[in-house]
C-alpha cells in the first residue's frame, strides 16, 4: 500500500481494476484506493502478471502492507521485497513470503511524503561490492492522481537523477558509498515486485535492516547541521543528495539545488514527453481526462479572442541582473516573478480582466490571485499566488519559490491550487517565439508568455540588438472587448519596459 | 622576460593580489605581479597594519591612564613621544611589506614595479613609475589577467589634501598630534582614528551624515559604540552633513548641516573618512569594453571573470565589502576556479568585518534588519559582557554579543559583537557559519570558563530562550 498523501496511514481498496491473471504494465492503473484525502488511482510500478490479490475490495491496509503480488514476465514466483520486515508487522503477508529466499529487501515505507519511488536493482554487469550510487538511484515513476473540484493535482515522483543515471556513473565522488552492502547484489533484476510496496524508499535503506549500514539520517553521513534540518523539514533523505562541500559534505545549498532540480526535471519531462507506442490506444489518466474536459468546455463555451504584443525586455533584464548582483534577496527574482508583478499592476487598473462570466453577469473579483501553469509529468498543475495586489515583487518571488518547492516534493494545500482569478502560462524556458493559451474556466483571460530573445529592434532610428518577448492574452469576449484587452496588454508592456515601477 | 608569456599576470600586490599570485604559483602557474606602489598594497602600507599599530599605542595609553583609578597602580606624569608612535607603525608596515616581497620571491613570482594598463585581452602594458626601477619591458603577455588594483580614499569634490586636511593615508604619516580634529565619517576608519586621537588627548569631533555611527551596520551595535565614544569624551554629531571647509587662523572651520540647521565646528586638523572607492580608472578597461558597475566596480561573474573572458577581478576593485581578508579569499577562489579545482561562487555572507577601536566591533553575516529585509524570520540571542565573568574580572564590560538566527532552522545567519577582543571572538562564529551551524551546536559546544567566548555560547542559547547566565 503506497502512501498517497502525506498524512495517509492506511488505504482502503475501493476497486481492483486488474484481476489475478491479468497482465499489467508499468504505470497502468490497477486499483482505486480511498485515502484520508481523496479517492485515488494507484498505478503499477512494474510490468508483470497479477498473481494474487491479498487485500480485497472494501478492505483496508496500512501503508507499506502487501496488497497484491506481481509475477515477473519471466514467470518466476512472486516475491515482494520487504517480506521480512513486512511480515513482522503485517499479518496478511503470505506464508511463503516469509521464507528467506530473496536477499534484496526493502522494508515498507513509513513516513513519506506523497511522492513515491521505487528503487531499481542495478543491472547484473554493473554489480559490484559497492554499487555505484547513481545507478542505484534510478527509480521508476509512480504517479498518483486525485481530482478535486477546482484543480487537477498530480503527484508524480521522479527524482532528477534518473536523467543523469547513465552519465553519472563515472563520477568517482558518487561512488564512495560504504552504505551499500554486497547483499545489494542479491537483488535480482528480474525479481518480482509487490505492487506498490515500498514506493518511496531511497536505495540507501535497502540493505539497512539486514546489515549494519548507515541510515540516511545517520550522523556519519557528511552533512551540515543546517542541511540536516532543512532536509528533514522538506522530507528528503540525505542519501539522495549529492554533496558539493569539502569531501562531498552536504550543505544547505545542495538541499536547495536538489529541490530545484526536482522541479526542473518536470520541465524536462515536458520537453521529452512520454512517448506513445505507434498503433496502440492509450487510456487517459484522470488528469488528462480533466484537462480534456475543461479545455474542451472552455473552447466550446468561451468565445476566445487574442491580442499579441511585443515587449522590449532590455530594462527588465537589467533589473533582474542588478537585483542578482546586489544579492538583496535570498532567492533570485525570476522573469516569471517580474511578469506576475507587472500583470498584477495592469490587472488592478483593468479590473474587467480579473473577472468571470456568470449567469449572464460579470463577477469582478475583489483580489488578484494569479495562477501559474506548471508542467508536471503528463499534465499540468496551476499553483496560485493569492492576493498579488498586496504583495511586493520580493514577496511575490518568495511565494512563487515556495510553490515551486511544494511542486517539487508535494505538500500543496488545497488553497495553493485553488482560487485563481487570472492565469499566466509561461513557456519562456522552452524558447518559444509565440503561442496562445486556452482560458481556464471560469476565468476571463489567460496570458501566454514566450521566451526573451535577442532580436534586431529599432531604437532611436538605429537597428540594434534588443531583448524582446511576445505576450499574448486570450480573452473571454463575453466579459472583455478588444479595446480593454489591448489596453491591458499595453499596460503590462508599459510596466515591463519601465520596471522601476515594479519595485515600488 | 620580454617575450615570456605568463599563465597569470596579477595587477596589484595587496592582500588580494599577492595571495592570489602565491596560490597560482602553488598551482604551477607562471605568475607575475605588477605593483605601482609598495608590496602589500594599502593593507600593509596604508591601512590595516600601520593603523593597528597606532591603535595598539592608543590602547596602551588608555590602559596606563586608567591604571591608577582601576588597579591602584600609581604612575607619575604620563608623557609620550607622538613621533615614536608614528615611527613604530611605519616599522611594522615596512617589516611586513618586505615580508611580502620575500614571499613572492620564494614562490618564484616575478615582481614588476610599474603602472599597469590593459592593452589587449592577453596584454598588460607597463609604464614606468617615478622613483622606481624601470619595468623590464613595455608589456607582458598572459593567458589570464587578474585585476586586484584595490581602492583609494574618497574625497569631497573640490577638497584638497594638505595643511592639516588628511585622509587616512596622510594621518598614518602625520607625526604632529593635532590639538583638535574633526573627523568626517563615522565608519570603520573614522571610528578607529577617532579612538586613536582621543586616547592621545586630541579634542575629537566625529561628524556623520547618517543617523547612526557605522552606517549600514547593526543599529544596536552602532549605538553601543556611540555611548562608549561619548563616555571617552568624543563629540559624536549624527545626522550632520558636511557642507563646507574654510581656513580659520592656523586651523579649519567645517560647515555642517543638521537637517536644515547650519553650524560650524572649528579644529586644527580635518580627517576625511567617507569611505573608499575602487581604482578602476587608468587600467585601460574601456579599451577591452570591460563593463564597470555603479560605484566604479568591475563587473564580474560567479567565477570572478569580467566581461572580457581572459580578465578577472577580485577584491576592492570588484565589489564591496572593501576588506583585505575578503580580497585574499577571493584571490584564492578566483585562481582555484581558473585552475578548475573549485566550483564557481563565493559566499560573501561568511566574510567577517572588524573595527579595531576600543571597544572593538566585529560582525559576520546578516544583521537583524538585513535578515528581516530579506524576509527571513529571525530569533535574536543577546548576551551583554557585563554578565560574563571574565569580562567583569578584567574590567572590560562594555558591549555585547548578538546572534541572529533563522526561526525556521536556527541557522546562524549573522552575529555582531561589540566589546573587548570582539575581533578575535568573531572567528568562532565565522567557522560556525561556514559549517552551517545552528544555534543548537553553538550553544551546546562547551566553552572554557572563564573566557569572553562564553558570551557567544550564551547568546546562542539565548536565541532559543535557554541562556543560563542572563
Amino acid at each position: 500500500m503506497p502512501k498517497l498523501s502525506d498524512t495517509m496511514e492506511e488505504g482502503k481498496i475501493l476497486r481492483w481494476l486488474k484481476h489475478p491473471g491479468d497482465q499489467v504494465h508499468h504505470g497502468e492503473p490497477i486499483a482505486e484506493v480511498e485515502t484520508d484525502k481523496a479517492d485515488m488511482v494507484m498505478e503499477a510500478f512494474d510490468d508483470g502478471l497479477l498473481d494474487e490479490i491479498v487485500v480485497n475490495e472494501g478492505e483496508s491496509a496500512k501503508v507499506g502492507a502487501v496488497i497484491a503480488v506481481l509475477r515477473s514476465s519471466a514467470g518466476e514466483v512472486s516475491r515482494p521485497p520487504a517480506e521480512r520486515a513486512a511480515a513482522a508487522s503485517e499479518p496478511r503477508a503470505l506464508p511463503e513470503q516469509q521464507a528467506q529466499t530473496n536477499g534484496g529487501a526493502a522494508k515498507p515505507m513509513e513516513n513519506k511524503p506523497t511522492k513515491a519511488e521505487e528503487p531499481e536493482a542495478p543491472p547484473a554487469e554493473s554489480r559490484g561490492r559497492v554499487a555505484p550510487m547513481r545507478q542505484l538511484r534510478r527509480r521508476r515513476a509512480f504517479g498518483a492522481e486525485a481530482e478535486t473540484d477546482k484543480t487537477v493535482i498530480a503527484s508524480s515522483a521522479q527524482p532528477p537523477q534518473a536523467l543523469e543515471a547513465e552519465a553519472g556513473s563515472e563520477d568517482g565522488s558518487q561512488d564512495q558509498g560504504p552504505r551499500f552492502h554486497p547483499a545489494m547484489s542479491a537483488v535480482q533484476s528480474a525479481a518480482p515486485t509487490a505492487i506498490a510496496a515500498a514506493p518511496s524508499r531511497p536505495p540507501v535503506s535497502l540493505a539497512a535492516e539486514q546489515h549494519e549500514t548507515l541510515e540516511p539520517g545517520d550522523s556519519k553521513l557528511r552533512a551540515s547541521p543546517l542541511a540536516r534540518r532543512a532536509a528533514e523539514e522538506a522530507g528528503i533523505e540525505l542519501g539522495q543528495v549529492r554533496g558539493t562541500g569539502p569531501e562531498g559534505r552536504i550543505t544547505k545549498r545542495d538541499i536547495d539545488n536538489f529541490l530545484r532540480e526536482q522541479q526542473l526535471f518536470k520541465f524536462r519531462r515536458l520537453i521529452a514527453p512520454r512517448e506513445g507506442l505507434p498503433g496502440t490506444r492509450e487510456e487517459l489518466s484522470k488528469m488528462r481526462k480533466t484537462i480534456a474536459h475543461r479545455m474542451a468546455q472552455s473552447k466550446r463555451e468561451i468565445p476566445h479572442f487574442y491580442v499579441t504584443i511585443e515587449v522590449d525586455m532590455e530594462e527588465a533584464v537589467k533589473l533582474k541582473n542588478s537585483l542578482e548582483v546586489t544579492e538583496l534577496f535570498e532567492e533570485d527574482i525570476t522573469y516569471n516573478d517580474i511578469i506576475i508583478k507587472a500583470t498584477t499592476l495592469a490587472l488592478s487598473r483593468y479590473t474587467r480582466m480579473n473577472a468571470s462570466f456568470e449567469d449572464d453577469g460579470v463577477v469582478i473579483y475583489p483580489n488578484i490571485n494569479i495562477g501559474m501553469a506548471v508542467a508536471v509529468e503528463d499534465g499540468l498543475i496551476v499553483p496560485v499566488i493569492h492576493q498579488c495586489e498586496q504583495k511586493t515583487l520580493p514577496e511575490i518571488s518568495r511565494a512563487a519559490h515556495r510553490l515551486v518547492a511544494k511542486a517539487a516534493h508535494g505538500g500543496f494545500s488545497g488553497e495553493d491550487l485553488s482560487g485563481a482569478t487570472f492565469t499566466i502560462s509561461n513557456m519562456g524556458m522552452l524558447g518559444v517565439e509565440h503561442f496562445a493559451a486556452v482560458i481556464v474556466p471560469p476565468q476571463a483571460a489567460i496570458l501566454a508568455v514566450s521566451a526573451v530573445k535577442d532580436k534586431p529592434i529599432v531604437r532611436n532610428g538605429d537597428v540594434v540588438v534588443g531583448k524582446t518577448m511576445m505576450l499574448t492574452v486570450a480573452c473571454d469576449h463575453r466579459v472583455i472587448d478588444g479595446v480593454v484587452g489591448a489596453r491591458f496588454l499595453n499596460e503590462v508592456k508599459r510596466f515591463l519596459e519601465n520596471p522601476a515601477s515594479l519595485l515600488v | 622576460m620580454a617575450t615570456a608569456r605568463y599563465d597569470l599576470v596579477v595587477i596589484g600586490s595587496g592582500p588580494g593580489g599577492y595571495v592570489a599570485a602565491i596560490r597560482a604559483s602553488q598551482l604551477k602557474m607562471r605568475v607575475a605581479v605588477v605593483e605601482r606602489d609598495l608590496p602589500g598594497g594599502v593593507c600593509l602600507n596604508w591601512g590595516c597594519i600601520p593603523s593597528k599599530a597606532l591603535l595598539n599605542s592608543a590602547e596602551t595609553m588608555e590602559l596606563i591612564r586608567s591604571a591608577a583609578q582601576e588597579h591602584g597602580i600609581e604612575t607619575r606624569e604620563v608623557r609620550f613621544d607622538f613621533k615614536r608612535v608614528i615611527t613604530r607603525s611605519r616599522e611594522a608596515a615596512d617589516k611586513l611589506s618586505k615580508g611580502v616581497r620575500f614571499l613572492l620571491r620564494k614562490n618564484k613570482i616575478d615582481y614588476v614595479e610599474a603602472q599597469a594598463a590593459l592593452a589587449g585581452p592577453h596584454t598588460v602594458a607597463l609604464a614606468p613609475v617615478a622613483g622606481k626601477n624601470a619595468p623590464p619591458a613595455e608589456a607582458v603577455e598572459a593567458e589570464r589577467i587578474l585585476i586586484a588594483a584595490g581602492s583609494t580614499e574618497k574625497l569631497f569634490p573640490g577638497m584638497t589634501i594638505g595643511d592639516g586636511v588628511m585622509t587616512s593615508k596622510e594621518a598614518l604619516l602625520n607625526d604632529h598630534l593635532p590639538g583638535s580634529i574633526v573627523i568626517i565619517g563615522a565608519g570603520a576608519i573614522g571610528a578607529e582614528f577617532g579612538y586613536f586621537y582621543q586616547a592621545f588627548g586630541s579634542k575629537v569631533t566625529i561628524v556623520e551624515l547618517e543617523k547612526q555611527m557605522l552606517p549600514g551596520m547593526d543599529a544596536e551595535v552602532a549605538e553601543e559604540l556611540r555611548k562608549a565614544f561619548v563616555k571617552r569624551g568624543v563629540t559624536v554629531l549624527l545626522g550632520h552633513g558636511y557642507q563646507s571647509l574654510a581656513r580659520k587662523g592656523d586651523g579649519w572651520s567645517v560647515g555642517l548641516d543638521a537637517s536644515g540647521t547650519a553650524m560650524m565646528v572649528d579644529a586644527e586638523a580635518i580627517l576625511v573618512a567617507v569611505g573608499r572607492g575602487p581604482v578602476s580608472r587608468e587600467l585601460g578597461l574601456e579599451k577591452l569594453g570591460i563593463e564597470i558597475e555603479r560605484g566604479g566596480f568591475i563587473k564580474t561573474d560567479d567565477s570572478f571573470r569580467s566581461t572580457c573572458p581572459s580578465v578577472y577581478a577580485i577584491g576592492d576593485v570588484a565589489r564591496p565589502p572593501l576588506l583585505a581578508h575578503k580580497a585574499s579569499a577571493e584571490g584564492v577562489a578566483a585562481v582555484e576556479i581558473m585552475a578548475g579545482i573549485r566550483e564557481p561562487g563565493f559566499d560573501l555572507l561568511s566574510i567577517p568585518a572588524c573595527i579595531y577601536c576600543e571597544p572593538e566591533v566585529a560582525m559576520v553575516g546578516l544583521s537583524e534588519a538585513d535578515a528581516k529585509a530579506r524576509g527571513i524570520e529571525v530569533k535574536i540571542g543577546r548576551m551583554p559582557f557585563r554578565a560574563n565573568g571574565k569580562a567583569v574580572a578584567v574590567n572590560q564590560t562594555e558591549g555585547f554579543v548578538k546572534i541572529v538566527a533563522s526561526k525556521q532552522y536556527g541557522e546562524v545567519v549573522g552575529c555582531q559583537i561589540v566589546g573587548h577582543h570582539a575581533t578575535d571572538l568573531i572567528s568562532e562564529v565565522v567557522l560556525g557559519k561556514t559549517l552551517e551551524t545552528t544555534t543548537a551546536e553553538l550553544g551546546r559546544s562547551v566553552h572554557p570558563h572563564p573566557t569572553l567566548s562564553e558570551a557567544i555560547m550564551e547568546a546562542a542559547l539565548a536565541a532559543d530562550g535557554e541562556a543560563i547566565n542572563f
